[in-house]
């Protein structure tokens, strides 16, 4: 093949690791390098716990809306950047996706993130479900990447409430709280939006943990996932308050 | 690979790069954000370069070879000269670096890559001849190794440098 591509494959963590990066928070001192340690014992009590914070965000999601909306069984795994954009329908596709970075005892980043036709079609389910059916405003055929107002805020609280979940969720867990930035909506290139992200996740490690589920309602999937990327340096304090440490 | 990869069209994913002398490929990398695409073209020997570069510095890296441009760019610049480029003579474009959130960390990252890149070819007798760096607009950027054209497209515009 005449093709001359110097791109490798992407390598699954065989090389020798550095330190994780510490944070400067001072529970985590001398947890450096955990990302490397984490036994399979700790990777399953942490999926574990991941996964059954993703299904209660996206039953709060469902009692947002007053639809019932189904959560997909929730998939946590350790992957590499391109990974991570391939899950979010790779670097092109254009998403839109709701932003909020996780502060306090735990750190890292969420995105509620949806293809653009069903941020409308979801945005409608929930203000039908606020405002009652008779009370929408006709829609309008439009940009599909036009959204007006009302949706936004929809769509924004439904990330808040998502992200708020699973963050309590976790937070049982933890000694200290777990706190959510205020949510920001970009309509974007999946790639531009989560590049950022994986930057402050990727420096010192070749992989992340990725946490996702999507939804569905009335049988129709909601082509929507919701992604947590902890810190590499939180999953320790994480596994720390699961007991999970040395197992 | 992606999907619509073909020989005549090779994708830099992040941390990657791609090379070619023939005159029929596109060199494409989709969605960058803070990321930060270096393009590289010769314009006698016709052959382009184009490296999705991450972060301003660290270690070399097998998986990702241009994953940080301190210990990137050298492999990436030779293996152009392995292509039969003339570093001299080529021309160099760079896009990305734009800040896609205004809450959470990270956020500096592109600033950072834009002046590190600068710095960095500096540092080895080369310069930037266009750029479209910074703002808040995620791009695709694609060369043609035929003529060096460097199209970069954003959700609104497409746009030559």
């Amino acid at each position: 093949m005449p093709r001359q591509d110097y791109s490798g494959p992407a390598d699954h963590g065989n090389r020798p690791q550095g330190p994780s990066h510490v944070s400067g928070n001072h529970h985590f001192k001398g947890c450096a390098a955990m990302t490397l340690t984490l036994s399979e014992a700790g990777q399953n009590a942490v999926a574990g716990t991941f996964g059954r914070a993703l299904k209660r965000a996206g039953e709060a999601l469902g009692s947002m809306s007053g639809q019932v909306i189904e959560v997909q069984t929730p998939m946590v795994k350790r992957c590499s950047a391109s990974e991570v954009m391939a899950m979010a329908g790779g670097p092109e596709a254009v998403i839109l996706a709701v932003y909020v970075g996780i502060t306090g005892s735990l750190q890292g980043h969420a995105l509620l993130i949806f293809s653009p036709a069903d941020a409308h079609r979801l945005a409608r389910i929930l203000l039908a479900g606020l405002l009652g059916p008779g009370e929408l405003p006709i829609e309008e055929a439009t940009d599909v990447l036009a959204y007006d107002e009302l949706e936004l805020s929809a769509l924004q609280e439904a990330g808040n409430v998502t992200i708020s979940t699973f963050l309590n969720e976790l937070g049982m867990h933890l000694h200290e709280p777990v706190m959510p930035t205020p949510p920001q909506i970009v309509i974007e290139m999946a790639g531009a939006v989560l590049d950022a992200v994986l930057l402050d996740l990727v420096s010192e490690a070749d992989q992340v943990l990725a946490a996702k589920t999507t939804f569905s309602e009335g049988g129709r999937a909601i082509d929507g996932s919701l992604f947590v990327l902890p810190r590499p340096e939180s999953l320790q304090v994480l596994l720390e308050a699961l007991g999970a440490i040395g197992i | 690979m992606t999907l619509t990869e073909s020989p005549s069209l090779l994708v830099a994913g992040i941390g990657e790069m791609v090379l070619s002398s023939r005159s029929d490929s596109r060199l494409i990398a989709y969605g960058l954000g803070s990321c930060i695409a270096l393009a590289a073209w010769d314009p006698r020997a016709k052959v382009g370069g184009l490296a999705h570069f991450m972060l301003p510095n660290g270690p070399a890296n097998n998986a990702s070879p241009v994953k940080f441009i301190d210990t990137g760019l050298d492999t990436f610049l030779k293996a152009m000269e392995a292509n039969g480029a003339v570093l001299s003579r080529s021309t160099f474009k760079a896009a990305g670096a734009a800040a896609m959130l205004t809450v959470g960390g990270g956020l500096a990252i592109g600033k950072r890559n834009a002046e590190s890149m600068e710095t960095a070819l500096a540092e080895r007798g080369l310069k930037l001849a266009a750029t479209a760096l910074g703002g808040s607009a995620g791009r695709t950027v694609q060369l043609e190794v035929a003529d060096g054209r460097f199209l970069i497209k954003s959700l609104s515009s497409v746009t030559e440098i």
